[in-house]
């Protein structure tokens, strides 16, 4: 044995425990630590902390608001999502790739984005409904400041969430199955309700579940609607406090932050237990490919669809860009008054905007790069040398994207606050405390798609070049490596465009000299600087939408299936 | 594929290095937190730099009251980043100065500026006039002319204010407005019953007016005239019973990493240049002799009374019982 | 019961015609098999049938009624038609009773009357006290029978069945073939049967149809086909046939004819009418072939392959090397590879021009 390939055996044996390490840090240490401050702050078991959180009004309201904004939001996204899902799916509606690529995108913009547009669209005198010549009467408020107007855009938000979820699961529904129902004399709508629906009910489960989740912890869309009316989900009830109060808050938020994990954790194990006893396997793989036709309803349904993407997609934007371009809010736009100096102040004059778009572009580049780097190592262990240890770690990558942004950020400023033991500084209030909290969360979003692209390769290839002597290392890269790389860079690109627009976790954690554009977004909003925001805002949607137009000019190098929003 | 797998590496390579450079230790660095609106921050700094060029100015703006949370993060981080602080009202800089985060700046040149407007101890100086008054649009039927006037009935629901969550200005009117007998906490309660909103900060009482969603709001007089020399559509009004003034102040924090930068930067904010800088901006500067170009003089207008030492005692209770009556 | 007739049935996936003018007429009662290489149109066929597609030209009758064609299309669940799949498209959310009472559930038939034909027809396909069960606890041979009886409980008026056995276990074929046969002896409900195993087609079909890209080759009884296959691909696809080159030297006399192969001349089977021309084809089967010492087809032998109980040559002619012939003998008698054989035929069949 060389001993090239000794170090190589070596190498894989110490990499486990490697993987341990990191994975306890990034995961189980951060939620470990917030459990800990919330029943034994300060180091001593205690529930003072639990008690003085729970005896606030104000924490049993934010509570029932947020229950109330996730229901609501999950229920439209649910109808909406499956009724896409359902006609794009299983009947010969037209243009669907197009379709589907615009009906997913709104789910790579940003929720603070979304929220910010609808304002514009929604507001009685916004520059657009000024332009279709509405002429506001005075006092009458912005509809969507309201928990209708942040049901309305959860549900719109999270409806492509459902979709996805959907849909994936009626490709692997078998044709068979909706034929035979049909010969059996089933109707359309018969066979949707009988046969199709109950098979598709832990797909449409395990979407509610997500979408109820991600409402739950939803930060930006109840910011941007819900706290000018004062009206408080525990998302924001959290940001106030910590905003507001400091660290002085910690314990109190700690507790709120436990709440909301335990909320999103109940609707997880809801599902479980919902889904327990269903036995769904079908048995063959031949897929539905759209078994009903519309006939003349063809044209019509497809006229809908457009409608549906013009209404989720194109007036949003539209909203942004009329605002983006008045000088002032409330200046009525027209030829005279269009002005690009919104565009010019964002992009040139003002520094924090600029820092925001390096420190995003540099924090979502960072936090690809890593997370497929740690993925590629994970998902070899993952696929091929499974154990209980191993199913572990796969948890403990789960975890921090399960739980609402807000959990993660509050254990992330626990665990860095104090200084470093040994390096003597603290990471807390520097960009390097969202860069891990950016990995924490977004690992598994990285981490699947290279797991995918594991489980589709041939052992044998890895065996093979073992058996020729090359050690781990070696295999990794001249084997591996160059198999797995279009899973991995499909992964990279999720991880960068979902912390390229994040705001919930920066909300928390950002620092001066440290913003992301999510955070200078919000923070021209919550100033009264519509314009600046929505100038801003729709710098950021063009930059997410050439990113995607440049992930589908490249192609068939990435594999089917990893980015959501190519068909 | 293989060219897939060298470029991800490359890519690697190149964010890490990335990352190194973007956070250099700048050779003359200076951290500002400041809440003045994001425009008039850049334009102030962009002229201090213009008279020190190789000072490179780091700007962190939000509300006053977030200011101060931020701040108490860093002091529990053990790493107080700023070096000056341009923040709202004086309340908040005497909370800071209670808790020894202050650094007296004797030197600071103070000719020519009323003597209530600074620390004695200087450790923070007036930089100008804001006065608090109020707003509405342009198309409002009714126009009011004191703050009594905001609590008439028909006004019902259509009233916004900046909450002293987030506004230093917020919080020396709710101070000094409770310190009027003639207005008080009953006043409030009025506003209250009036279902008078409170919005975070007065960027955002602006764009409500603007909008015509809130017809009338509580707000600082120069992003009103701003505004309303951009086109937008409101008016502004000093009220009958008086305006209240916050000082905007300036100060250097005890633990700034660069306090030479600091003390130019206060230098300048009180030099003829600083204050025709701001000035320009619209607002009323505080050394005498300099005009304002928005407005009117602050000697025509009618400043109302208060006792910044009693708003600062009894300021944690006020917001307490102000978010019970008009919520955070 | 009931008659099916495809007239002239077209169909083309975007510019690839799948099926290119069928004309296939199956009795009332009778059981067709259609028979093809994968690939060609027999599933289309009976997805037609079934009104899962549409047609691009021609008409399909079902007993009587014009299902498909002319601008009518019935959808599926209006033609009465029962099908069981390769797959048997058992649902598994429901149970075996779920399953097979589906259809009359549909069609809002009342409890009690669904319950006993449920129950009949489960003991029919020998599936008695089954109902509960899933179909993901049934054997393969049990998921098929409840798949049989989901299709007949609606007493259909066709039954299509698409490679019923394809998916059991070889040993389980024969027995489930048996009983196919002797359920359709039992009910004579018109079967359409699609396989493209031709062992399976030849012992259950009245008829058989081979389809081959899309184009009816011939429609014939079972040994019909077999014995004198209309052309070259339904000689060569049915029973292992070889199509050599001949020449027919005389008239058809009472269904024979005297033909030219490779030199030698021999009387083989022919269609009636049958005239002589220079170049015909001849279908052999190995059978009719062997091995003789006196006067034959010269040839040498380059394979010889032990085929339990016998031995299969492969046999190269000196006049076409590059045509191989097969037959079958008890035992090599000690020639082997190289070795020159001189063959004779026995029997044949030319393939009508």
């Amino acid at each position: 044995m060389t001993a090239a390939r000794l170090v190589g055996r070596a190498g894989e044996r110490a990499l486990l425990p490697c993987l341990v390490l990191l994975l306890s840090a990034l995961s189980i240490l951060p939620f470990g630590r917030l459990l800990a401050e919330g029943v034994a702050p300060k180091g001593v078991p205690s529930l003072d902390a639990v008690v003085a959180a729970l005896s606030r009004s104000s924490t049993w309201v934010a509570t029932v608001h947020s229950l109330e904004v996730a229901i609501g939001g999950t229920v439209l996204a649910v109808i909406l999502g499956s009724a896409v899902a359902l006609t794009v799916t299983l009947t010969d509606a037209r243009l669907r790739s197009s379709f589907i690529f615009c009906f997913v995108l709104p789910l790579m913009i940003p929720p603070q984005v979304t929220a910010l547009a609808w304002l514009q669209v929604m507001a009685p005198s916004s520059p657009l409904l000024g332009l279709l010549g509405f002429e506001p009467r005075l006092g009458q408020p912005n509809p969507l400041y309201s928990r209708q107007g942040i049901i309305l855009i959860l549900g719109l938000q999270y409806a492509p969430l459902v979709f996805l979820a959907l849909r994936a699961g009626l490709r692997g529904l078998p044709g068979d199955l909706i034929e035979a129902a049909r010969a059996a004399g089933g109707r359309p709508w018969t066979v949707l309700r009988t046969i199709i629906l109950p098979l598709m009910a832990p797909h449409l489960i395990a979407a509610t579940a997500l979408s109820f989740v991600s409402c739950v912890g939803n930060f930006g869309i109840p910011a941007f609607l819900g706290i000018p009316a004062n009206y408080l989900v525990l998302p924001t009830l959290i940001y106030q406090r910590l905003a507001g109060l400091g660290p002085t808050s910690l314990s109190e938020v700690s507790v709120l932050a436990l709440v909301i994990g335990l909320i999103a954790l109940t609707g997880i194990i809801l599902q479980g237990i919902v889904t327990r006893g269903r036995d769904s396997r079908t048995m063959m793989m031949s897929v539905a490919t759209r078994p009903f036709a519309l006939g003349t309803w063809q044209r019509p349904v497809t006229w809908v669809m457009w409608l549906v993407v013009v209404a989720m997609l194109g007036l949003p934007v539209l909203g942004l860009l009329s605002t983006s371009l008045v000088p002032a809010y409330g200046v009525s736009l027209s030829a005279a008054t269009a002005t690009l100096e919104n565009y010019n102040f964002v992009l040139f004059g003002h520094a924090a905007s600029k820092r925001a778009m390096v420190n995003s572009f540099l924090l979502a580049a960072a936090a690809a790069v890593i997370v497929i780097a740690i993925s590629v190592v994970l998902a070899y262990f993952l696929v091929w040398r499974r154990s209980v240890l191993l199913s572990l770690l796969n948890l403990a990558a789960e975890l921090p994207y399960a739980v609402p942004g807000v959990v993660l950020a509050i254990a992330s400023i626990l665990v860095f606050l104090k200084p470093l033991p040994i390096l003597g500084f603290s990471l807390y209030n520097t960009v390097w405390i969202i860069l891990f909290a950016y990995v924490a969360r977004f690992l598994i979003l990285g981490l699947r798609p290279v797991v995918g692209g594991y489980s589709q390769l041939d052992r044998g290839l890895e065996e093979a070049a073992q058996v020729a002597g090359a050690g781990f290392f070696t295999r990794l890269r001249t084997i591996i490596l160059p198999v797995i790389s279009p899973s991995a860079v499909a992964g990279g690109f999720l991880v960068f465009m979902t912390a390229f627009n994040e705001l919930t976790v920066s909300a928390l954690l950002w620092s001066s000299g440290a913003e992301t554009l999510g955070v200078v977004v919000f923070g021209f909003e919550q100033g009264g600087e519509s314009t600046y925001a929505s100038a801003l805002a729709l710098v950021t949607v063009v930059v997410t939408l050439a990113l995607m137009l440049a992930t589908l000019a490249a192609g068939r190098a990435l594999p089917k299936g990893a980015l959501p929003w190519r068909d | 594929m293989r060219g897939l797998a060298s470029g991800l590496g490359a890519a690697a390579s190149l964010v890490v290095a990335a990352i190194l450079v973007s956070t250099p230790a700048a050779a003359d660095k200076l951290t500002l937190y400041t809440s003045q609106p994001d425009k008039d921050a850049a334009e102030t700094v962009a002229a201090f730099k213009a008279e020190r060029p190789g000072t490179d100015v780091e700007i962190f703006r939000s509300g006053t009251t977030e200011i101060l949370g931020k701040l108490a993060a860093e002091f529990s981080a053990g790493q107080p980043r700023p070096d000056v602080l341009l923040i709202a009202d004086a309340v908040s800089m005497e909370i800071l100065k209670k808790d020894n985060r202050l650094a007296a700046y004797k030197e600071a040149k103070l000719d020519g500026f009323p003597a209530g407007a600074y620390d004695p101890d200087r450790t923070y100086f007036g930089t100008k006039l804001i006065t608090s008054g109020i707003v509405y649009h342009k198309n409002a039927k009714f126009q009011p002319t004191s703050w009594a006037d905001l609590a008439r009935p028909e006004l019902k629901g259509q009233i916004i204010m900046p909450s002293p969550f987030y506004s230093g200005a917020a919080v020396i009117v709710l101070g000094a407005v409770t310190q009027q007998s003639s207005l008080g906490w009953k006043y409030f309660e009025s506003l209250a019953a009036n279902q008078t909103v409170s919005a975070r900060g007065n960027g955002a009482v602006l764009k409500s007016v603007a909008s015509g969603e809130k017809p009338y709001g509580i707000i600082v007089e120069f992003m009103a005239l701003n505004a309303k020399a951009k086109g937008s559509p409101v008016e502004f009004v000093f009220p009958k019973e008086g305006v209240v003034p916050v000082t905007e102040p300036v100060a250097i924090l005890r633990t700034a990493p660069n306090p030479v930068a600091a003390r130019a930067f206060v230098d300048f904010l009180l030099s003829e240049k600083g204050q025709k800088v701001a000035a320009k901006q619209g607002y009323m500067p505080a050394l005498s002799g300099i005009p304002s170009e928005m407005g009117l003089p602050p000697g025509e207008v009618n400043l109302m009374p208060m006792d910044v030492g009693r708003i600062l005692s009894t300021t944690e209770e006020d917001k307490k019982r102000f978010a019970q009556l008009l919520g955070e | 019961m009931a008659r099916l007739i495809l007239d002239r049935v077209s169909k083309s996936f975007g510019t690839q015609e799948v099926l290119h003018g069928v004309d296939i007429d199956v009795a009332d009662g009778e059981l067709l098999a259609v028979l093809g290489p994968s690939g060609c149109g027999k599933t289309t066929l009976l997805r037609l049938v079934a009104g899962f597609e549409t047609l691009n030209g021609g008409s399909i009758d079902i007993g009587g009624r014009r299902v498909s064609g002319n601008g009518i299309h019935v959808p599926p669940e209006d033609r009465r038609v029962g099908i069981v799949f390769q797959s048997y498209a058992l649902w598994p959310h429901l149970t075996v009773e779920g399953n097979v009472e589906y259809a009359l559930r549909v069609a809002g038939t009342p409890a009690v009357e669904r319950r006993r034909r449920v129950a009949d027809v489960l003991a029919k396909v020998g599936l008695e006290g089954f109902g509960s069960r899933r179909p993901a606890e049934l054997s393969g041979g049990q998921r098929q029978r409840v798949a049989l009886a989901r299709c007949l409980v609606m007493e259909p008026s066709l039954v299509l069945l698409d490679e019923p056995l394809a998916n059991l276990d070889v040993h389980l074929r024969a027995s489930v073939e048996a009983e196919f046969v002797e359920f359709h002896r039992r009910t004579r409900t018109t079967m359409i049967y699609i396989t493209h195993d031709q062992a399976e087609a030849m012992a259950l079909a009245d008829r058989i149809a081979v389809l081959d890209q899309g184009v009816l080759m011939q429609i014939a009884p079972p040994a019909k086909l077999y014995a004198e296959p209309a052309n070259a691909m339904v000689a060569g696809f049915v029973g292992r046939g070889m199509v050599i080159p001949a020449i027919v030297l005389t008239g058809e006399v009472d269904g024979r004819c005297r033909v030219s192969v490779f030199g030698m001349e021999v009387v083989v089977r022919c269609a009636s009418g049958q005239r002589a021309i220079s170049q015909a084809m001849l279908c052999l089967r190995p059978r009719d072939l062997s091995v003789t010492f006196g006067d034959g087809i010269p040839c040498r032998l380059s394979r010889a392959i032990y085929q339990g109980g016998g031995f299969r040559l492969e046999v190269e002619p000196d006049m076409a090397a590059d045509t191989m012939l097969t037959l079958d003998v008890p035992d090599t008698a000690g020639i082997g590879h190289g070795d020159r054989v001189a063959v004779t035929i026995r029997d044949g069949w030319v393939i009508p021009a």
